[in-house]
């Protein structure tokens, strides 16, 4: 299977460099692809459900745009600078851009999206708000915002998803959940909202009037909904559709695919989101309680297996609690390799007598549960009595507020920055219930408190460094967590839709700079 | 006229059944774990407890059961069925959008089984002795035990993905831009397989029904009075022999026909098919409780509308049943 | 005639018999056969039927043995098949007892009660019971159970209510039997026959709704079922048609047994004046 796969890549990577040195671009054309589930709203920041993000990351810009390496590239914002102390970021906003009713988009905008509309309604718009001290439009093409201390992944956060620009005209002084403009949003981005027929399909139309000479190539783009998974990849194979998204064919699909003539595919585009699959163990109660149980489950579970039978060997086996596209990663750590033995010394060390436990599946689809099949396997050839409770969604996210569970699935966005996403699941000011997103299982460590604290403020990076070196190899020794694995998600397209994938958020924003090659 | 009387009070009770069943359904969905706020503060991957409360105090979750309740049987009575949580988009359209897709699935399959269930049924009474009435009966026999899901994902392999006749998915090939007649032949297309495989189980009920009501019948004291009278065989069969035999038929029938809005959800789920079965199992998924409880109310009327018609077509084609008698 | 006589006359449901022992037999067999359980993942995943020995059907998606899972599925289906039904019955036979004999207002309450489960539809109720109580062997059972009952209970009041003025039973009351004496001890034995027959179909239904239950992916994770092997077949079925195809035969054929034996004890316990069969 990973023959296929490997000549499927080869011929991305080769499709890509003919890409570079290609033809000049051709306009024109309407892109076909497909949204799955169907966003529940088009208004970013309201709603930041991932498949909004989507669709609406290409209606709706935010002030940076980030690249597969995560550097920051101009969007709305033309320059910046940060002052020597880290406190101040001064943005440059670009003249003449207009939404997409004509009106003028100025730094109030800015203001106002950050400062009012999302600090009501976006958690984690709320989140990166805490260490903000102000934000003031100098004149109308400037902002400045200063912060409450220095803040390392600062800069990382303007994406479109965290503090989308959305037209202060529009919404000042409004409900903002009842405006009547939550429709037919308005944005900036270079395509606009045409039309949305629900249960079928969301339209958008290339923005005549957008900033960026010549772009967007395209005409417009059009979002399917297909609700069933083998109806998507035959849509694919009869090309009706141009472009599959990450998540939208069951894992099992994507070899045979791949495989087809005109069928490109790429692992990139997901830099700046780094999906990372984790195993929830419950630090309070039972076996788990027990670093030592933790330990021997991360030794007993074959992770390069599931990578290669559940997820066609794409994504990455974790070393620890960072991911390889997070900073500050701490590489010089004993991987936990799969290892029965290690495992079962472990486990009789701690005494463990066999009491049972429990593995909640995530409830996304056919890949997670048979995950769950397999890694309750693998525990149960260690010695570790263990059950599967099957939940859907709404089980599982009560079960989980709860800290009703043993062993649960989950997995998360790292957001390239532990400060941004890494450090929400340890740091125990983060423990409530009701919530599957914080510190669910309840881990409580003093020092690494102490050092993720720091460490989110420290200035400058090398301070960083070395404050996070330090907090991964405890949290490698505690194993609050499981780390199951860093998720490569594909998309697949046909190869004559270039330049598609040129961010760290892949599709969400990448129809700005594609063209198809027909 | 007894007969108007007669559906009065048949209306009257269905009112109150169905009001019964909208309070039922309204308590046990509220059992299940979850809520809607914290499923779609779960797809947003980050979520403090001030986005939840926002999303429960507008979904009106954050008040005592008692009132959610009223509000939801009030508006009932208006006929107002709320808004989906999810969507934003009132359940009536939500419900109205999807079940002509529904409606197109069940009731070719039930004309499907009816028909051909029948002239089977007919077909092996007449050939009682020969072994092609025993063929019969033993495909209707097959067909009745197998799952429906299962013969269903068989029929794909088979027609579609190997003889690659028939579409698998799908009410329409998407994106394909067909309109008119085009658009019809389409859709009949991927009809096909969907209302065939819910015929199959009904179909094999009509046939025995269907035989065993005729041979029943054929012994009749009046059907030996036709025969002595020296009408034709044919004459006597269709005439006398299968107006009665049918009055089981069309009980079962009026069964079948109500459970065309909620009986669909396993094959609209193979096939793909954007009806109402699916959508209810979605909402459950969702906590989406207004959608939910929109379709268990569609699908209960329909059910009591059936059950209706059924007795009044039963009264209608038996002559001994006494119309005072209900 | 004796039962077994007039039970054998029937030649359809001897060989539902005949299959149905071959099922109970594959459950009773499965652990001797295939001793491991078969969530273990023994081998390469999607190896076709008969292309190694030891694995007669095959592997799935995960490298699982079809074979296995096949035989200890029959277990399963057997199990839970009939577990719910006696549930059915026990809801069903007493509400029926109670309407059909006493009569009145109490059969006009247990009726409507009854009616009431019959207008919501079968299986969204058995999905949203699932769905509240989530997926185990113990929610299935009850889930089945209460959409199963209401037939019983129809079947049960019509019985007794034909039954209820037979001379026996006003002898008995003459005498002075309590009416939960005439219930259980007069009239009851003489419903069994046609409860039997019933059971039989409620079991192939039973069945059919688990299998149903559990390719919906509602079905008890812990428990390997045909219906969840159908079910977890699907996504790859262009792959590994094998993988639906086998457990969903065994369905068929133990359905199929079940009405046959069915229609035999049909047959054997309720003895028509002889018409064409």
């Amino acid at each position: 299977m990973k023959k296929p796969l490997a000549l499927a890549i080869s011929a991305a990577a080769f499709a890509f460099t003919s890409a570079a040195m290609a033809d000049d671009p051709k306009e024109g054309g309407v892109v076909n692809t497909i949204i799955q589930p169907e966003p529940p709203g088009l208004v970013l920041g309201m709603v930041q459900n991932a498949p909004t993000r989507t669709v609406s990351g290409n209606i709706y810009e935010g002030l940076l745009r980030y690249t597969t390496d995560l550097e920051p590239m101009p969007q709305l914002a033309e320059s910046w600078e940060v002052s020597e102390d880290g406190r101040t970021y001064t943005f440059h906003l670009r003249e003449g851009v207009t939404w997409h009713d004509g009106e003028a988009f100025t730094a109030d905008d800015v203001v106002f999206s950050a400062d009012v509309f999302h600090r009501e309604l976006n958690p984690s718009a709320r989140a990166v708000l805490q260490h903000v001290e102000s934000i003031e439009a100098t004149d109308d093409h400037t902002v400045v915002f200063t912060l409450k201390q220095p803040f390392g992944p600062f800069l990382l956060s303007f994406e479109a998803g965290t503090f989308t620009m959305v037209p202060e005209h529009l919404y000042a002084g409004t409900d903002f959940r009842d405006n009547e403009h939550n429709d037919h949003p308005i944005g900036t981005g270079p395509f606009k909202f045409s039309n949305w027929e629900r249960g079928t399909v969301i339209e958008l139309v290339k923005n005549d009037d957008y900033y960026e000479e010549g772009l967007p190539y395209l005409d417009g783009v059009n979002w399917h909904i297909i609700p069933d998974g083998a109806s998507r990849a035959v849509a694919f194979e009869n090309e009706t559709i141009d472009v599959l998204p990450s998540g939208t064919v069951e894992n099992f699909d994507i070899p045979r695919l791949a495989e087809m003539d005109n069928v490109c595919m790429t692992e990139e585009g997901h830099e700046y989101f780094s999906p990372f699959a984790m195993l929830w163990m419950n630090n309070r109660e039972g076996p788990t309680a027990d670093k030592r149980f933790r330990q021997a489950v991360m030794y007993a579970m074959d992770r390069e297996f599931a990578k290669d039978v559940l997820w066609n060997g794409l994504g990455n086996v974790p070393l620890s609690a960072f991911g390889s596209n997070a900073r500050f990663q701490n590489d010089d750590l004993e991987p936990y390799d799969h290892n029965p033995e290690r495992a079962r010394e472990l486990l009789d060390e701690m005494g463990y007598d066999g009491e049972e436990i429990t593995i909640l599946p995530l409830p996304y689809g056919e890949t997670w549960t048979r995950w769950a099949e397999a890694v309750q396997q693998n525990l149960r050839e260690v010695g570790i009595n263990v059950e599967t409770q099957a939940t859907d969604v709404g089980g599982w996210n009560q079960r989980l507020g709860d800290w009703d569970y043993d062993l649960a699935f989950t997995y998360l966005y790292q957001y390239g920055d532990p400060a941004l996403g890494i450090s929400r699941t340890y740091l125990s000011d983060n423990i409530a219930k009701g919530s599957p997103w914080n510190n669910v299982e309840g881990y409580e460590n003093e020092r690494v408190d102490e050092l993720f604290n720091e460490a989110a403020t420290a200035f400058p990076d090398e301070e960083r460094e070395k404050l996070y070196r330090e907090v991964q190899e405890i949290l490698h020794e505690d194993v609050p967590v499981g780390w199951l694995m860093e998720l490569g998600f594909p998309t697949l397209y046909r190869c004559d839709v270039q330049n598609l994938v040129t961010s760290g958020v892949g599709v969400n924003d990448g129809f700005k700079d594609a063209w198809l090659d027909r | 006229m007894v007969y108007a009387r007669l559906i009065l009070m048949r209306l009257f009770k269905a009112v109150i059944v169905l009001f019964l069943i909208v309070i039922f359904n309204f308590l046990l969905i509220q059992l299940a774990p979850g809520d809607p706020a914290a499923i779609l503060a779960g797809e947003a991957g980050a979520a403090d407890q001030e986005f939840l409360n926002q999303l429960r105090e507008r979904f009106g979750l954050d008040q005592p059961m008692y009132v959610q309740l009223w509000h939801y049987v009030s508006g009932i009575a208006m006929l107002d069925f709320g808004y989906s949580y999810r969507l934003g988009v009132p359940v009536f359209d939500l419900i109205m959008d999807r079940l002509p897709a529904t409606l197109l699935l069940t009731g070719t399959a039930f004309v499907l089984s009816l028909v051909l269930g029948i002239v089977a049924g007919s077909m092996a009474a007449a050939r009682v002795k020969k072994p092609s009435g025993s063929l019969i009966m033993a495909l209707a026999l097959v067909f009745y035990a197998t799952p429906l899901f299962w013969v269903a994902l068989m029929s794909v392999v088979v027609f579609s993905v190997y003889l690659g006749w028939l579409p698998a998915y799908g009410l329409y090939t998407v994106g394909a831009g067909h309109t008119g007649f085009a658009l019809v032949l389409d859709v009949a297309k991927h009809l096909v397989l969907p209302a065939t495989t819910l015929a199959l189980f009904f179909m094999a009920i009509y046939t025995r029904m269907t035989r065993t009501s005729m041979l029943d019948a054929a012994q009749q004291d009046y059907v030996k009075t036709a025969r002595a009278k020296g009408l034709k065989p044919s004459i006597i069969q269709r005439r006398h022999v299968l107006r009665n035999a049918l009055l089981p038929i069309i009980t079962l029938a009026g069964l079948q026909a109500g459970q065309m809005v909620g009986g669909a959800i396993l094959t609209e789920t193979v096939f793909a098919w954007p009806g109402i079965g699916r959508l209810m199992f979605e909402a459950l998924q969702q906590r989406d409780y207004n959608l939910l409880l929109g379709i268990f109310f569609f699908s209960a009327a329909l059910v009591i509308v059936f059950n209706i018609i059924t007795d009044l077509v039963y009264s209608l084609a038996d002559p001994r049943i006494k119309k005072g008698a209900a | 005639m004796s039962f077994f006589a007039r039970f054998a006359q029937n030649r359809g449901a001897l060989v539902g018999l005949i299959i149905l022992l071959l099922i109970i037999a594959m459950a009773i067999l499965a652990p001797l056969l295939f001793p491991e359980s078969p969530w273990r993942m023994v081998q390469r995943p999607f190896l076709p039927p008969l292309s190694q020995d030891g694995f007669p059907l095959g592997t799935d998606t995960m490298g699982r043995n079809v074979a296995s899972g096949l035989m200890h599925g029959a277990w399963v289906s057997l199990l839970i098949g009939l577990v719910s039904t006696s549930v059915a019955l026990l809801i069903g036979v007493p509400l029926g007892a109670i309407a059909g004999y006493y009569g009145g207002i109490i059969d006009d309450i247990l009726m409507r009660f009854t009616e009431f489960f019959q207008t919501i539809p079968n299986f969204a109720l058995a999905i949203v019971l699932v769905a509240i109580m989530q997926p185990s062997i113990t929610s299935i059972v009850l889930a089945i159970a209460i959409v199963s009952w209401p037939p019983v209970a129809r079947l049960v009041r019509a019985e007794f209510m034909s039954l209820r003025n037979r001379e026996y039973v006003e002898a008995a009351r003459l005498v002075g039997q309590s009416n939960s004496t005439i219930i259980l001890r007069q009239i009851l034995p003489n419903t069994l026959s046609p409860i039997i027959v019933l059971a039989s179909l409620m079991v192939a239904t039973a069945i059919l709704l688990e299998s149903a239950l559990s390719f919906l992916g509602l079905g008890d994770p812990n428990v390997m079922s045909w219906g969840y092997m159908i079910g977890a077949a699907r996504t790859v079925i262009r792959q590994a048609w094998w993988l639906s195809f086998f457990p969903g035969v065994a369905i068929l054929l133990t359905v199929l047994a079940l009405n046959l034996v069915g229609e035999g004890l049909d047959d054997a316990l309720n003895p028509k004046l002889s018409r064409e069969r």
